[in-house]
């Protein structure tokens, strides 16, 4: 129970279900945060809530494995000029990890979560399916999900639209009825930003930006590592007025390439074979997936390919894609279904 | 519901009868202004004075140096912050001498002060591994620039006692003296404070770790020692503490400190075999360790910590048997969290994560004892066969 209206009416919804149910509100970051110091707004809102619903509710200290797992490869991966998606690295290596297998000591059936995704029972098998609310489906940031993670996972509000859970929140009487969603970093304040944030844990480094079809030096930036492959914002339009995108960050060159789309446009997609994990079955290379490597992109056709290494062969070009973030393969023929995930490698 | 188990005295202690008795006049109907001169402000007032005595009685002070407050945290804070506000405004620099072990309540406000005032600071005085405090240590951070140096009496995560007379013999030792001050939260309910703190110039206590309600301590000065107000406002407790007297609060705490020094001897004499009991059955626990097994302790308070399990999960399980304890040190948001104190003693975090604090008071039986050495064996097996 993080403290949102998802979570809450998640467990409320369970409760009604018939299932015997604990709150649990992990405490993720001991920094200060857009809720208070470690969070504390949001846990009195979990806490009031598993009140409201008459359920236990308890707090577990997760900020080591978070900050061994989520916040400092953050910064080694900015310092390294790629850009993880933190709240994927928290899933994989916090929620559904370590949760998962303390859950399982403490002698608990299932754990139960608020996001906006499905689970879908098949044949004995266990899939993982987009939720109803296409604009908060969650499931590509819980894509590295397997079927035993799966076969033991409830996702409540997955078949509902984010209206229909703030009616429930207030059906139940819950405080976080009303309460904004959560869009930023959790981490990271959002009066500061990502800058201010790695400006107090690296240096970061000043870069020339480069026309890569002219070479020509167009401007510099004295934070590198804040630059993202793919983004158009912060980059000076060519002189006709066309738009230029980053292509290519070299932090240690201390150059930022950028061009026009038809310049920067890719065809491959470089995977982290360590990273590469299937629901079930391996993807066999030469399989058609659909694509999604971004939170609320657009999944496209792509053929996963292995030569020497791992790679997504994109059946129309796209824009670059940044080293880190993770790319979450879907089912063709069943288009809303998992089938499983890769962080994208240097190319 | 399983039937419940308290183990968790150092947190809070149950509210004893007698208190509860002694302050239900002053909670309903008329209760008039202690300040005020008709005869229910007369009436308040007699009572606040009676609980005065007994309050200097328990701690062997004069009335007159009883300053009643909301509770330990901010008898300690006054301590501090009122001494080194006085103390800075009449020196060129103003030291604040503390042990890494103390609560809270005097290290935030210490750091608060050298936060806000550049010519405050801070010296640490460490403690060895056994959590005592090195009085070499102490010796070196003494000086005339010194303003205050406190020492708890006993340690609310470990029950961990620091040698007092130690402290204040080097404080003396001081050209001109250094005012001592000692949080006795943790302490009270297990020493004879006229004695324990008979050398130390200012005591903090509070009332519900005696069995007295929460929100309801004091600051007990020795001597006549110039210290600010943090609340100045209305002039009450001779101008170091405004605010209106809170009749009930303080008559808690009053019959909450007569109760507990009645008791005192006895308690102790019981308690001290549950603490052994508990001690010989928790050694053969697996990866169970005794915290500080050589330092003097409180009767009360158990602390071991299991090599390979996290709080956390021994918690929330003794929870579902009905045991209420504590990993003794937690942060704000209710979350265990790594404790300074065990890192103070040059404990690995690995080790202080497995942390348990199960503490008892009057109210504990030796039923309870059993029944709680039985429930934590079966949790810990458990734990370690998962693990």
């Amino acid at each position: 129970m993080s403290g949102g209206v998802d979570s809450s009416v998640a467990a409320g919804l369970l409760l009604e279900a018939g299932h015997e149910v604990v709150g649990a509100t992990l405490k993720l970051w001991g920094g200060a945060s857009d809720s208070g110091c470690c969070s504390v707004a949001d846990v009195d809102d979990a806490r009031r809530v598993a009140q409201t619903l008459g359920v236990d509710h308890h707090v577990f200290n997760y900020t080591e494995e978070f900050e061994r797992h989520v916040v400092d490869p953050f910064i080694r991966a900015h310092a390294a000029g790629q850009s993880p998606n933190p709240c994927i690295e928290c899933n994989r290596h916090i929620k559904f990890d370590l949760l998962f297998e303390r859950a399982e000591r403490l002698g608990f059936d299932a754990v139960a979560t608020g996001h906006h995704a499905k689970v879908l029972s098949r044949d004995g098998s266990h899939y993982l399916v987009r939720g109803a609310d296409d604009q908060k489906d969650q499931s590509y940031v819980l894509g590295y999900l397997r079927e035993d993670q799966l076969a033991t996972l409830l996702l409540p509000i997955g078949d509902m639209n984010k209206s229909d859970v703030r009616v429930h929140a207030e059906r139940l009487g819950l405080r976080t009825w009303d309460k904004p969603d959560s869009q930023d970093v959790c981490f990271i304040e959002a009066s500061k930003g990502r800058e201010v944030f790695l400006r107090q844990r690296i240096e970061l480094t000043t870069a020339k930006i480069v026309d890569r079809a002219t070479g020509e030096v167009i401007g510099e930036t004295d934070a590198a590592e804040l630059m993202t492959v793919g983004q158009r914002r912060g980059v000076l339009p060519g002189r006709n007025g066309e738009k230029r995108y980053v292509a290519k960050v070299d932090i240690s060159g201390g150059r930022i390439e950028v061009g026009r789309l038809d310049d920067v446009l890719i065809t491959a997609i470089h995977l982290d074979e360590t990273s590469l994990s299937f629901a079930h079955e391996p993807i066999k290379d030469g399989s058609v997936v659909l694509a999604q490597w971004s939170a609320h992109g657009v999944s496209k056709p792509a053929t996963l390919r292995f030569t020497t290494r791992w790679w997504l062969e994109l059946h129309a070009p796209a824009r670059p894609v940044a080293a880190g973030q993770s790319v979450v393969f879907y089912r063709v023929d069943e288009p809303t279904i998992v089938e499983g995930a890769a962080i994208v490698s240097p190319s | 519901m399983t039937p419940q188990y308290y183990f968790d005295h150092a947190a809070s202690a149950p509210r004893r009868d007698e208190v509860v008795a002694a302050m239900e006049p002053w909670l309903r109907g008329v209760v008039g202004n202690p300040s005020g001169s008709h005869r229910a402000a007369r009436e308040a007032r007699r009572a606040v004075e009676e609980a005065r005595d007994e309050v200097a009685e328990f701690v062997g002070a004069k009335p007159g140096g009883v300053i009643f407050t909301a509770g330990g945290t901010e008898s300690c804070h006054l301590a501090i912050a009122g001494v080194t506000h006085h103390h800075r405004r009449t020196h060129d620099a103003s030291a604040i001498v503390i042990s890494r072990t103390e609560h809270n309540a005097v290290l935030d406000a210490a750091e608060m002060m050298a936060r806000d005032f550049e010519n405050v600071t801070v010296r640490f005085v460490d403690v060895d591994a056994e959590g005592v405090l090195d009085l070499e240590s102490l010796r070196q951070a003494l000086d005339v620039d010194v303003a205050i140096v406190s020492v708890m009496a006993a340690n609310n995560e470990t029950g961990i006692c620091q040698p007092l007379d130690g402290v204040s013999a080097l404080a003396h030792a001081v050209p001109n003296g250094v005012l001592t001050h000692t949080d006795a939260v943790a302490g009270a309910p297990w020493l004879y404070l006229p004695m324990a703190t008979s050398t130390i110039d200012m005591i903090s206590i509070c009332a519900h770790k005696i069995g007295g309600p929460v929100n309801s301590g004091a600051l007990i000065l020795r001597s006549d020692i110039a210290l600010d107000a943090m609340v100045p406002g209305g002039g009450q407790e001779r101008g170091r503490r405004g605010g209106t007297v809170d009749v009930a609060a303080c008559v808690g705490l009053a019959a909450a400190a007569r109760i507990t020094a009645k008791e005192l001897a006895e308690t102790n004499d019981r308690v001290i075999d549950f603490h052994h009991r508990l001690c010989a059955a928790l050694s053969f626990l697996p990866g169970c360790e005794i915290t500080a097994p050589s330092a003097s302790k409180v009767p009360g308070t158990v602390h071991v910590t299991f090599e390979g399990i996290v709080s956390d999960e021994l918690l929330f399980l003794l929870d579902q048997e009905g045991v209420c304890a504590s990993a003794a040190s937690s942060c704000s948001s209710g979350a265990g969290q790594s404790s300074h104190v065990l890192a103070a003693m040059g404990m690995a975090l690995e080790r202080s994560r497995g942390s348990l604090r199960l503490s008892m008071g009057p109210e504990t039986t030796l039923e309870e004892v059993d029944a709680l050495i039985g429930i934590l064996s079966s949790v810990v097996y458990r734990l370690a066969t998962e693990a």
